[in-house]
């Protein structure tokens, strides 16, 4: 395959992405405004975080004023399920050069991850040309939407506003409902629902999300371990 | 403000450490089959973490089942994320139903 056709299959692969992001980071970007953040500091936000999810939830905790320490603590572990990504796609990326993995990484987001590692898993070896020109087209569609969104949300009326708040719900349970949702991932999901929610009425918000993320994940893990023993044992 | 700067950096320098660190890392070692079983899980609990609050609490007060739009909402966007799989579609059709329910109810 030459270079050319790389590029071109990037593109055709990436287009359904560059779809999905371009209203989802509108409505970010209308959002931010909506909840009283500068221009400016949403479209810094799109071009350095870029990850949809921790930027919905940076505005909402905001928004609730908690604390800047779990503030942090709790987006960055929302997206340590990054270390996945890059632990997984890692050995596809092993021939390249140096510095052009560490540009890769820019463009390794949920989305982008699932489409380039399903071309890598059905046994193509990903060339630069094909996973930087992918990456780049979603990261400049994410920050479009952000800069029309940022500009636009100052004229949404409120109500819009109100409902475009259910975007950041959607989204998470968009995230958690096509993704794995094996009975181990769901009991994850419940637990860590049902610490975070008992913390928030007794006003400990952020410690709630930080071990309902903890917990919940360990939940998860006995029961997988628990039920592959079973069927071990059940198979011998 | 000035904090607010502060914390969009700390959290796209974090994350972007988590990606190109397990990137060049994950090029190089084989990582625990434990560790790497741990931490698919570590998402969906955030994520139900995240929601349960969002969809059951009003600022630490509990909302009472019938009147939450919220949780009402929610049913048929899972039932669209169950069945289709999609993202955005999910998401719109969930800012869909909330509409309704928000000006109907």
């Amino acid at each position: 395959m030459s270079r050319r056709d790389r590029v071109a299959l990037a593109l055709k692969d990436v287009l359904p992405i560059m779809l999905a992001y371009f209203p989802l980071s509108i409505t970010f970007g209308v959002l931010a405004a909506a909840s009283g953040v500068p221009w400016h500091t949403s479209i810094f936000s799109s071009i350095w975080i870029y990850s949809g999810g921790a930027q919905f939830m940076l505005i909402s905790m905001l928004d609730t004023a908690t604390a800047p320490t779990t503030i942090i603590a709790t987006i960055l572990l929302v997206n340590m399920r990054h270390i996945l990504y890059g632990a997984t796609m890692g050995p596809n990326l092993a021939h390249w050069r140096e510095p052009l993995k560490w540009l890769a990484a820019v463009g390794l987001t949920d989305e982008s991850f699932v489409v380039t590692y399903n071309r890598a898993a059905a046994g193509e070896k990903l060339a630069p040309s094909y996973y930087l020109t992918f990456a780049l087209a979603a990261y400049g569609s994410w920050i479009a939407g952000t800069v029309v969104g940022a500009g636009i949300g100052e004229i949404v009326p409120s109500e819009a506003a109100a409902v475009l708040s259910f975007a950041l719900p959607a989204l998470f349970l968009a995230l958690l409902f096509a993704g794995e949702r094996t009975l181990p991932h769901l009991l994850a999901a419940c637990t860590g629902a049902a610490l975070a929610t008992l913390a928030g009425l007794m006003n400990l918000g952020g410690i709630g999300l930080i071990s309902g993320g903890l917990i919940g994940a360990t939940a998860g893990q006995l029961l997988y371990r628990q039920r592959s023993r079973i069927s071990k044992q059940a198979k011998s | 403000m000035e904090s607010q700067l502060w914390i969009i950096f700390l959290i796209g320098a974090g994350t972007y450490l988590f990606r190109a660190g397990s990137l060049v890392l994950g090029s190089r070692v084989q990582w625990s089959e434990r560790t790497k079983e741990w931490l698919s899980y570590v998402s969906p609990a955030v994520l139900g973490a995240l929601l349960g609050p969002l969809l059951l609490l009003d600022e630490g007060q509990w909302v009472p089942i019938k009147g939450n739009i919220m949780l009402l909402a929610a049913i048929p966007t899972i039932a669209v994320a169950w069945w289709t799989r999609r993202l955005l579609l999910t998401v719109t059709a969930g800012i869909a139903c909330f509409a309704v329910l928000y000006y109907f109810m």
